[in-house]
C-alpha cells in the first residue's frame, strides 16, 4: 500500500474495539496513578488513600479526585528553582522543554516536558494532523509567534515527523506572511481561527484572493473554540479544508477532526476522557448531554495530571464515525465554564455571539462583547467593526438585525455599537472577544 | 491490512535491549549515551503505539 493512501497514522490503535480501548486506558490510568504517587509530592499527598490496583472500572476512575488548574497554580506559587513546586514527577535535570499557559484565567502556570514526554505529545499530534489529511507531500506554513506559549510548537514538530516541509512563519507581519506563503507555494496552514480570518482581511487589502492566489488546501486550527460558522467562513475564504483540534498547555493536543468534520476524535488510548455535569462538575453524564470535559493524559511522564478539569463545555458523542475510527468524539467546544454567565436568569456563553455573527453577518470584520452593570442591571454591549464596503445608509437596518438575531439565539437584549475600521484589537493567538467589566 | 503485531513487539523489545546495552558500554561517552537515550525515547513511543496493544 502506498503511504499516501493510508487513512490512519496508527491503523491498529485507531480502529480498536471500544472494550479494548477502555481496557488499555484503565491499565494506563493505574500506571499513571502509581507513577504520580511515587514521583510527585503533590500527588502523593492528594491521592493518599487511593490505591492504583483498586481502579478496575470507569466508575472507580470517577471516584478519584479531580485536579483543578488553581491547584497547579498554587503548587507553583512563589517556588524557587526548579519552578514547578511539588508537581514534578521526574528529576529536574531530565527537563528539556519549557512552556507556560497564557494566563487568561489567572497567573500563568509553567509546564515543562522531558525529551520523552515532548516526543510523546508530538506523536499524538501526528494522529491529529494525519486525520486532517496532512501528508509528506505538504509544505506547511506556520504563521505563529514562536515563544513560551505552546500554540503550534507540537504541530511544527509533528508536521516535521510526518515528513512535511515546515516553513516557520514567525517574526513576520501579516502581509509578509501572506507573501511568503505565496512565494514558497505553501499547501497547508496552522493558525487560530481568529488569525485565519484576519489574514483573509489583510489579503483583501493587498488585492490578494487566497482562494485564487494561494495554494492552501488544508488548515488546522487551535487555540480557541471555533464555532461551525467560523470554520465554514474560513473554508470559503481560503478555499481549503479546515479542521479543528482541541488541546492546551497542560494536556497537550488531545482531540482532532477527521475528514468527516463531525466533531473531534479523542486521541485514545493516550487520554482517558470523561464528561461531568455542568451543575456540580462531579457527576458522570451520558453522551449527547452538554457538560464539562475532564481529561487524564496517560503516558506523558513529567507533570502528571490526574482527572484534569478542563472547564471546557462540550458534548460527547458515541455514534460510529464513517471514517472508521473507534474513539469517542466530542462536538466543538461550546464555551468555557469561566466565561459562562447567568444574566437575567439566562445562561449566556460568548460563543453564542460568535455563532450568530459568523453565520449571518459576513460584513462584520471584528466584534467584541462587553458585560457591564448599570445599577443592578447587567448590560450586554456588542461592539462591531464593519467592512469598509458597508455604507452609512445600511447601518441602522443592520444594527436592528444584529440585535434581533442575538435576541433569538441568547434570549437577551444587546446594545449594538459600531466602531471605526481598525478600532477593535486583532489577535494572532488566543482571542479575548468577551470582556466582563463587572468582575474588575 | 493485517499486521504481525507480536513480531513487531518482539523487535521493539530487541531494540530496547540492544540500546540499553549500548548505553551501558558508553558510560560517560556523551555523544553515544545521549543518542542511545534518544533511541530509547522512540522505543517508548513504539511500545505505546504497538506493544501495549499486544499485551
Amino acid at each position: 500500500m502506498k503511504r499516501e493512501e493510508n487513512k490512519y497514522w496508527n491503523p491498529v490503535i485507531e480502529t480498536l474495539p471500544r472494550e479494548k480501548l477502555t481496557e488499555i486506558e484503565l491499565k494506563r490510568f493505574r500506571e499513571t496513578l502509581r507513577w504520580a504517587k511515587e514521583g510527585s509530592p503533590f500527588y502523593k499527598k492528594k491521592l493518599r488513600g487511593i490505591e492504583p490496583e483498586d481502579i478496575r472500572t470507569l466508575e472507580d476512575v470517577a471516584r478519584v479526585p479531580m485536579t483543578e488548574k488553581d491547584e497547579l497554580r498554587e503548587a507553583q506559587e512563589g517556588k524557587g528553582l526548579p519552578l514547578y513546586g511539588d508537581l514534578l514527577a521526574v528529576p529536574p535535570e531530565k527537563l528539556s522543554v519549557f512552556h507556560q499557559t497564557s494566563g487568561t484565567t489567572g497567573k500563568p502556570v509553567f509546564f515543562p516536558d522531558t525529551y520523552e514526554s515532548w516526543q510523546l505529545v508530538v506523536d499524538i499530534w501526528c494522529y491529529i494532523l494525519y486525520a486532517a489529511g496532512f501528508r509528506s507531500t505538504d509544505r506547511v506554513f506556520l504563521p505563529f509567534v514562536y515563544n513560551v506559549y505552546i500554540a503550534f510548537w507540537q504541530g511544527h514538530y509533528a508536521a516535521e515527523k510526518l515528513g512535511c516541509e515546515v516553513v516557520p512563519g514567525g517574526g513576520l507581519e501579516t502581509k509578509a506572511r501572506l507573501q511568503k506563503m505565496k512565494d514558497v507555494q505553501a499547501t497547508a496552514l496552522m493558525n487560530t481561527p481568529t488569525y485565519g480570518l484576519h489574514m483573509l482581511e489583510v489579503a483583501k487589502e493587498m488585492g490578494m484572493d487566497p482562494k485564487r492566489d494561494l495554494g492552501i488546501r488544508k488548515m488546522i486550527c487551535a487555540g480557541e473554540p471555533m464555532p461551525e460558522p467560523s470554520r465554514l467562513r474560513l473554508e470559503e475564504g481560503w478555499g481549503a479544508e479546515v479542521y479543528d483540534h482541541i488541546g492546551g498547555t497542560e494536556p497537550g493536543g488531545w482531540a482532532g477532526m477527521c475528514s468527516q468534520k463531525k466533531g473531534m476524535h479523542v486521541i485514545e488510548p493516550y487520554f482517558l476522557f470523561e464528561m461531568v455535569d455542568l451543575e456540580t462538575v462531579s457527576k458522570p453524564i451520558p453522551s449527547g448531554v452538554k457538560g464539562v470535559a475532564v481529561i487524564t493524559p496517560l503516558c506523558r511522564r513529567c507533570i502528571p495530571l490526574i482527572r484534569f478539569n478542563l472547564k471546557d463545555i462540550m458534548t460527547k458523542r458515541d455514534d460510529p464515525c464513517p471514517c472508521g475510527r473507534t474513539s469517542v468524539r466530542v462536538d466543538q467546544i461550546g464555551g468555557r465554564v469561566d466565561d459562562l454567565r447567568k444574566i437575567r436568569g439566562v445562561f449566556f456563553s460568548p460563543n453564542m455571539v460568535e455563532e450568530v455573527i459568523r453565520a449571518q453577518f459576513p460584513e462584520v470584520v471584528e466584534f467584541e462583547t462587553l458585560l457591564t452593570q448599570e445599577g443592578v442591571m447587567p448590560v450586554l454591549t456588542l461592539k462591531v467593526e464593519l467592512a469598509p464596503s458597508v455604507d452609512e445608509s445600511q447601518r441602522m437596518e443592520m444594527k436592528n438585525r444584529i440585535r434581533e438575531k442575538l435576541k433569538i439565539r441568547t434570549n437577551l437584549t444587546f446594545q449594538v455599537e459600531f466602531v471605526k475600521p481598525g478600532g477593535l484589537p486583532r489577535y494572532s493567538l488566543k482571542s479575548a472577544r468577551f470582556k466582563d467589566m463587572t468582575r474588575r | 491490512m493485517e499486521y504481525d503485531l507480536k513480531a513487531m513487539a518482539l523487535e521493539i523489545e530487541a531494540i530496547e535491549e540492544r540500546t540499553n546495552r549500548l548505553k551501558e558500554l558508553a558510560r560517560g561517552f556523551e555523544a553515544v549515551e545521549k543518542n542511545a537515550e534518544v533511541i530509547l525515547t522512540f522505543v517508548y513511543l513504539l511500545k505505546k503505539n504497538v506493544s501495549d496493544v499486544v499485551e
